[in-house]
């Protein structure tokens, strides 16, 4: 793929569309607008973000897509992908048979002995399905008939950064689209409010020694800009100068933006250029996002139970469960439609406060299947088969820490 | 609604058939290549490898000769030309494309171009962008181009005549000024500049406005910044720990280049291989940082062989782009599908970048060598000298200290420790018996002070190192006279390279023999450290100044005629275990004595982890002590080894920091080597100042012998097939190489020679695309089979070669792009244009385009007044949102925190913003901006909600609309004519009646809000760290605020008409 070709070809199509449109005159144009990626007006079945002509090419099932990327979580060996056969190789040397001279990290390079390391947790058949779930997990061993478990995925690389770039882009070499840009460019999204493809990026104390989340996980790469995942962060403005500078409130900023569109229209009439009228949106979804944004993380609408299901870090900005909480939030967001003042949280809000159960897995699922969601389980593993211990082994202390860290993803 | 989206397609289908009329020659580049290129070349294309049938269509020679009497295509003769029959057939088995290709059938228009070329004698062409530049003839001046009208116009007429068009009128002055102001240097004309030109009503006027746009600083600044974008230049290294890269001189020279307007064959020569000039000067050096400029990473573990396989790669790729307009990586695993250009010949141009002499590795310091420091001529005249006299010197000391025992442990023996310590102790050594504390010592001073980097150039201290028959010396040949009263003498224990800690026990001493005639009344000696310490003294301490820490009087002055030995204990003194000190101090009262022999008796625990005894301890401390060390005095190259674990120095750099060790740092030995050290250590101290204090940047340099190319097989790094040589692809004219192997010199060369079909065509079409916003070919980076076909192939050709023969003048072209009609014109579009071109593709009408961010950002401090002007050095952290790179950085990196400059720093050209691949600016980023880890020749142009969040918001640009409303209120006049400044200011017009009601309408709504809202309007005023100036009442700043930032969101603000 030419990235050069492709962008121009996207401008083309825009503004043949735009130009066809305002050759009808101004009738035909309002009804094209919605056509024009990232152009919207009030008409109803506007989308703002269109997906490609001819796309989707099948009936979709899925409606929307949630990757949690868990840099450093516990390993696949560790929690679905059981391996009864290493229990009777505990401490024995690492076979070259099975190495077959695969690099490692420098941070077990120094080791003189690769111990194998079996789990040390009990694993267990769960569900219709029988899949194997360790007992870390018991909640979502409930849940596994409603998981795909995908144990294939694996990377050459061994180092974090390209490993992570590669799961997010399919190269290790940076410069690709990543995933959720690729999403947004192929299938766009129903709601107008908000981006197509959004990131949580997470916060952590600067004491911590964290695996780098570079930009380019989220990058558009050589796709357009447009589709570059919009970072909701969880420190500062949730979206890069969301608020208002000091001063400026809703309705000053409404008054200015009164203006620019007067002005804007004005200037459109003069130099009959439709990128005019596609600024003029892109601005009043800059306002809309003003207030849709921080409704979607105002988690005041949340019931005591349903934060508790996330457990006692939700209130934490920037934590996994606050993350995982926006997540849902964003994916139950609807948007208005056609778009209106009224963020698309409290639409939600209106609906009936969610039924609850003790653990959350029959709420869980209840709102998975409505949604007609499936969840897959991708264990994305640095390396084929890191059996062996981070470290020499200690009585059964070789679980999690001395283990060579995988980075799961759940799609 | 049906119905219309029904009409739409009808248009669309008029539109398209519009583009060839019945009569039109079918050409084989222009309408057929494409087709043939998107649906059979995979197949039947260059890659021999993948070739089915053994049929290629990518060559007339092949496609239309008989095979067992079948041809692909037959002249006239729809009948014979199995192609067509295949592309019309209703058969699966026989269809083309198979459906198995995934590729859908042959479009009926695009079936109707084919059927028509072969009726028309199916010619084929080579493909147009290896042909030589030719030099067409003039057009006949049609579609608005005049016979006086410069070439280009008559180039752009003649299609446009085609097409029943012509050249639309010339913009207004008013736009034609901001549009050439904002296109030649960044930045909007002022309101002065403006008055000028609207006076000005001589012929040449707008000529002469060129000449004076294309002198001035900023013209390099901005054209700068499209190449810093190709090159993909950048403040750190990209990968992993993403720190910081010292490459901005690069910029700055680059920058220069376009100033001094610099050739573009020189300007090629001196980036890719400046420093195979004969005697290249610093600036040619520094150009040579295009080489450098790729990402690099040194994170443990990876792979040298990947690395150096994947920097090469960057290299070819990116140098092929920027020159050739080839997607060469594409034949990195394979031929190349589309273009001639074989795997093979990939990896033979990669192999001029084989003897490049920096290392893979960054070393994660801010100046992996091959370094150039930024010295003047006498600087650089000393420079030189050391390095003449340095080696000689250096081998001297080493072969003395190899003749010296080490204690243990030997550094052969050291047990190598991971250069990132892990957080398990497991890798540790067994627990083995504790050895015993171990006592050495270390003479710092014998025969003249430690040389310091940072006291470089400093005042001589007191006394003089002395030798002869006279002097009497504890060791060594020299011993230093003090006399009189001396308040402060220091003999440094470290040149700064090495930590020195109190371990279990640490006793200083000195040697002090008093002149008999005149013995000194006191003497004192303490330790120089950041602790609170007592001083020793010998003598009357009265006789001494007071000390801040309080006194040990140690007893009378030592007997006069001999030396005596003073000591002081670390521990005693008040410097406990495990902190650091730095020298010794000494006074003396009055009198005369000699001086000499000073060190330290240190008690060490364990050899393994004390630096003065052990390498890997230094290293390890080094490291962890110092993790970016940036600012440690040590040799760079040191310092670069340092930067790498200990799997990725080889065996040579292992070596050679093994002996650094061993000759200057390693602590027992040090007395005895101190007559042979001295002057190799004030010479080390003397480069490592210039180092310390000089700008430097990375740059080019050629190995002795060059690395092996070979062919990757797949493009798999660990997969070396053939080697090969350096050699450029064989369907371009052949180099000419200057020696047995063709050097990077020669490829320079090559690519700038005239006979070369790609460079010129090339460039003149990024400078097309920069100025009217998109190239003639609208493919920048691919002028292959994959590639758009040029809009106006003549006119292509004859910028190439009108460049070329002007000295490949970039000054020249741009003036010649840029005086043409065609650039001159209205970038107002009727519908019907509109919907004939959309993208503009025959310029009938001007370009509007919006701006890039950094020209929006430079455009609002510089109408603000805000703007700095300083040109060039060390870029600047502006604001920024927090949180940008604290997210996505290592622990480790040190551009893992953003520590905003303050004061004039935050109001520098965009251009001069730190980069960080990983995190770029915000400000810059949200409008496109490439993150720099690859090459890119085009930006996008997005329009998304974020750009107007941070037009709106940013504190950047809402502090500029604040100043720029303190501007306002200092112009003379009413509210009317200040508000028809303001527009002016940012719009370069006057406003219309419409304009001038809807500023006043802003104003008014703002006025009132803020009269009503003073605790409002207060806060306005502390957007930004810029001071407001207490001369306006807070309300009418606020409003005028507003009013600001409503007009520098305008459409036309962001826009270039």
């Amino acid at each position: 793929m030419n990235p050069c070709h492709d962008y121009l070809n996207q401008l083309t199509r825009r503004q043949f569309f735009a130009g066809a449109g305002l050759a009808m005159g101004g009738v035909a144009l309002n009804l094209l607008a919605p056509r024009l990626r990232g152009a919207v007006t009030a008409e109803a079945g506007a989308r703002i973000h269109p997906a490609l002509p001819g796309l989707p090419h099948f009936a979709p099932k899925a409606k929307r897509v949630i990757y949690l990327h868990m840099n450093g979580g516990p390993s696949q060996l560790d929690t679905f992908d059981y391996k009864p056969g290493l229990q009777s190789q505990f401490n024995v040397e690492l076979p070259d048979s099975i190495r077959a001279g695969q690099r490692i990290t420098t941070m077990t390079s120094g080791q003189a002995k690769f111990p194998v390391a079996p789990s040390i947790f009990k694993f267990a058949q769960h569900g219709r399905s029988g899949a194997w779930v360790s007992d870390l997990l018991p909640w979502t061993a409930k849940l596994v008939d409603d998981i795909a478990i995908v144990r294939s995925v694996h990377t050459n690389a061994i180092n974090h950064d390209p490993a992570c770039t590669f799961l997010m882009t399919g190269s290790e070499i940076p410069g690709k689209a990543s995933i959720g840009s690729w999403i947004s460019y192929g299938l766009g999204s129903e709601n107008n409010d908000l981006p197509a493809f959004v990131v949580l990026t997470p916060k952590f104390s600067s004491k911590v020694s964290a695996q780098a989340l570079f930009t380019r996980m989220w990058s558009s790469g050589f796709l357009p800009g447009g589709h570059n995942g919009v970072a909701l962060r969880a420190q500062g403005d949730p979206v890069l100068f969301l608020e208002n500078p000091n001063g400026v409130d809703a309705t000053t900023r409404r008054a200015m933006l009164d203006g620019l569109a007067k002005f804007n229209h004005h200037a459109q009439a003069r130099h009959g250029d439709p990128e005019t009228l596609n600024r003029i949106a892109q601005y009043e979804m800059a306002f809309r996002m003003q207030t849709s944004v921080p409704d979607l993380t105002n988690f005041a609408d949340e019931s005591p139970a349903t934060l508790d299901l996330y457990g006692p870090d939700v209130k934490t900005p920037g934590s996994f469960a606050a993350s995982c909480l926006l997540a849902r939030r964003m994916a139950e967001a609807r948007g208005a439609n056609p778009p209106s003042r009224l963020g698309p949280t409290r639409q939600l809000a209106r609906r009936s406060s969610p039924p609850v159960s003790r653990h959350g897995s029959s709420l869980l699922r209840a709102r998975h299947r409505s949604k007609a969601t499936r969840l897959a389980r991708r264990h994305a593993r640095r390396l084929g088969w890191r059996i062996w211990s981070h470290g020499l082994l200690a009585g059964d202390a070789h679980a999690d820490q001395l283990r060579p860290r995988s980075s799961p993803a759940l799609l | 609604m049906p119905s219309l989206r029904l009409i739409l397609i009808l248009g669309f289908a008029v539109a398209t058939a519009s583009v060839v009329r019945a009569q039109e020659i079918i050409s084989f580049n222009e309408h057929i290549r494409p087709i043939l290129a998107d649906n059979c070349f995979a197949c039947h294309g260059a890659d021999a490898g993948h070739r089915k049938a053994k049929l290629r269509l990518d060559q007339g020679a092949e496609a239309l000769s008989s095979r067992e009497g079948i041809r692909a295509f037959a002249a006239g003769d729809l009948v014979e030309s199995e192609a067509w029959q295949r592309i019309m057939s209703d058969d699966p088995e026989e269809v083309m494309p198979p459906p198995d290709s995934h590729k859908l059938p042959l479009k009926p228009e695009q079936r109707a171009l084919i059927k028509r070329w072969i009726k028309q004698g199916a010619v084929y062409q080579n493909h147009w962008a290896y042909e030589p530049v030719t030099r067409p003839d003039l057009p006949k001046a049609v579609g608005g181009a005049k016979t006086n009208d410069a070439a280009i116009d008559r180039f752009i007429g003649a299609k446009l005549a085609d097409k029943k068009l012509k050249l639309a009128p010339e913009a207004s002055r008013e736009v034609l000024l901001r549009r050439l102001t904002l296109d030649l240097t960044g930045l909007p004309p002022t309101p002065q500049e403006m008055d000028a030109f609207l006076k000005d009503r001589a012929p040449d006027a707008y000529d002469r406005v060129v000449t004076r746009l294309l002198a001035s600083p900023r013209y390099g600044e901005h054209f700068a910044r499209y190449w810093l974008d190709v090159v993909r230049y950048a403040d750190t290294h990209g990968l992993h720990l993403d720190n910081v890269r010292n490459l901005w001189p690069y910029r700055d020279w680059v920058v220069s280049a376009f100033n001094r307007n610099l050739s573009y064959d020189q300007f090629t020569i001196e980036q890719l291989a400046g420093d195979l000039l004969p005697n290249p000067r610093i600036d040619q050096l520094v150009a040579t940082g295009y080489n450098r400029s790729h990402l690099t990473t040194s994170e443990g573990g990876a792979i040298e062989a990947e690395a150096e396989a994947r920097n090469t790669g960057d290299r070819a790729d990116t140098t092929a782009a920027v020159w050739l307009g080839l997607t060469a990586n594409c034949a990195s695993c394979h031929d190349h599908k589309f273009d001639p250009l074989t795997q093979r010949e990939y990896y033979q141009f990669g192999a001029f970048f084989k003897g490049l002499a920096d290392r893979c590795w960054d070393g994660n310091i801010p100046k992996p060598g091959p370094i150039v420091l930024l010295a003047d001529a006498q600087q650089q005249a000393r420079i030189e000298a050391i390095a003449r006299e340095l080696p000689p010197l250096q081998a001297a000391l080493s072969a003395r200290a190899q003749t010296l025992p080490m204690m243990l442990p030997a550094p052969a023996a050291e047990a190598e420790k991971p250069a990132t310590p892990s957080n398990t102790s497991a890798d540790k050594p067994e627990k083995k018996a504790e050895p015993a504390p171990i006592n050495y010592e270390v003479v710092w001073a014998e025969d003249g002070d430690m040389p310091v980097a940072a006291n470089f150039g400093a005042l001589a201290p007191a006394g003089e190192w002395c030798s002869g028959s006279t002097v009497p010396v504890v060791g060594g040949q020299r011993a230093l006279r003090l006399e009189g009263a001396v308040n402060e003498r220091v003999f440094t224990f470290a040149t700064g390279e090495t930590p020195l800690v109190v371990n279990q026990q640490a006793v200083a001493f000195v040697h002090f023999n008093a002149d008999p005639a005149r013995t000194p009344r006191a003497v004192s000696l303490e330790f120089v450290s950041a602790e609170k310490t007592k001083r020793y003294v010998w003598g009357d301490p009265a006789a001494l100044r007071p000390s801040a820490d309080g006194d040990v009087v140690v007893g009378p002055m030592p007997a006069a005629g001999a030396y005596a030995r003073l000591e002081i204990p670390a521990l005693a003194a008040g410097l406990a275990s495990k902190k650091a000190y730095r020298g010794l101090r000494l006074t003396q009262s009055d009198g005369a004595a000699w001086w000499d022999h000073a060190g330290t008796t240190c008690t060490s625990a364990k050899a393994l982890d004390d630096p003065l005894l052990t390498k890997s301890a230094w290293v390890r401390f080094m490291q962890s002590n110092a993790r970016d060390l940036t600012t440690v005095p040590l040799p760079n190259d040191i310092v670069f080894l340092l930067g790498l674990s200990s799997t990725q120095q080889n065996d040579a750099e292992k070596k050679r920091l093994e002996n650094y060790y061993r000759d200057y740092i390693y602590g027992p030995t040090r007395g005895a080597l101190e007559p042979q050290v001295h002057a190799v250590r004030r010479l080390l101290a003397e480069q490592v100042h210039y180092e310390l204090t000089l700008d430097a940047s990375l740059i080019a340099r050629e190995l002795p012998e060059p690395l092996p190319a070979h062919i990757l097989i797949r493009g798999q790094y660990d997969k070396p097939g053939e080697r090969v040589q350096p050699a450029t692809p064989a369907f371009l004219p052949p180099l000419v190489a200057s020696g047995p192997r063709a050097s990077r010199l020669d490829l320079a060369h090559w690519l700038v020679e005239p006979k070369n079909p790609l460079p010129s065509r090339v460039a003149v079409n990024r400078f097309w695309q920069q100025l009217l916003g998109a190239g003639l070919v609208r493919t920048p980076g691919d002028f292959g089979a994959q590639g758009d076909p040029p809009t106006h192939p003549e006119l292509l050709d004859w910028l190439a070669s009108e460049f070329m023969s002007s000295g490949w003048d970039m000054k020249y072209l741009v003036r010649l792009i840029v005086t043409s009609r065609t650039y001159r014109q209205d970038s107002r579009v009727d519908p019907a244009l509109l919907e004939l071109d959309p993208t503009n593709k025959l310029l009938a009408r001007g370009p509007r385009l919006r701006l890039d961010g950094e020209v929006l950002r430079d455009q609002a401090l510089a109408v603000s007044g805000l703007l700095r002007p300083e040109i060039g050095g060390a870029p600047v952290r502006p604001y920024q949102p927090i949180n940008i790179w604290e997210p996505v950085a290592f622990g480790g990196s040190n551009t893992k925190t953003y520590v905003q400059d303050h004061g004039d720093a935050l109001y520098r050209r965009s251009l001069y913003t730190f980069w960080k691949r990983t995190a770029p600016a915000p400000a810059i980023s949200t409008f496109d901006a490439p993150s720099r880890e690859n090459l890119c020749v085009v930006r996008g142009r997005s329009n998304t909600p974020l750009q107007a969040l941070a037009l709106m918001n940013d504190v950047q640009h809402f502090e500029a609309a604040r100043a720029f409303a303190e501007r306002l209120l200092a112009q003379p006049g009413d509210d009317a004519q200040r508000l028809a400044f303001a527009f002016r200011t940012v719009t370069a017009r006057t406003p219309d009646r419409t304009e001038r009601a809807l500023l006043t309408e802003a104003l008014i709504t703002h006025r009132a809000h803020f009269a009503a809202d003073t605790a409002a309007a207060a806060k306005i005023l502390t957007n930004g760290e810029g001071k407001a100036a207490a001369a306006q009442p807070a309300p009418e700043i606020a409003a005028w605020t507003l009013v600001a930032n409503l007009i520098l969101n305008l459409d036309e603000a962001v826009t270039r008409n």
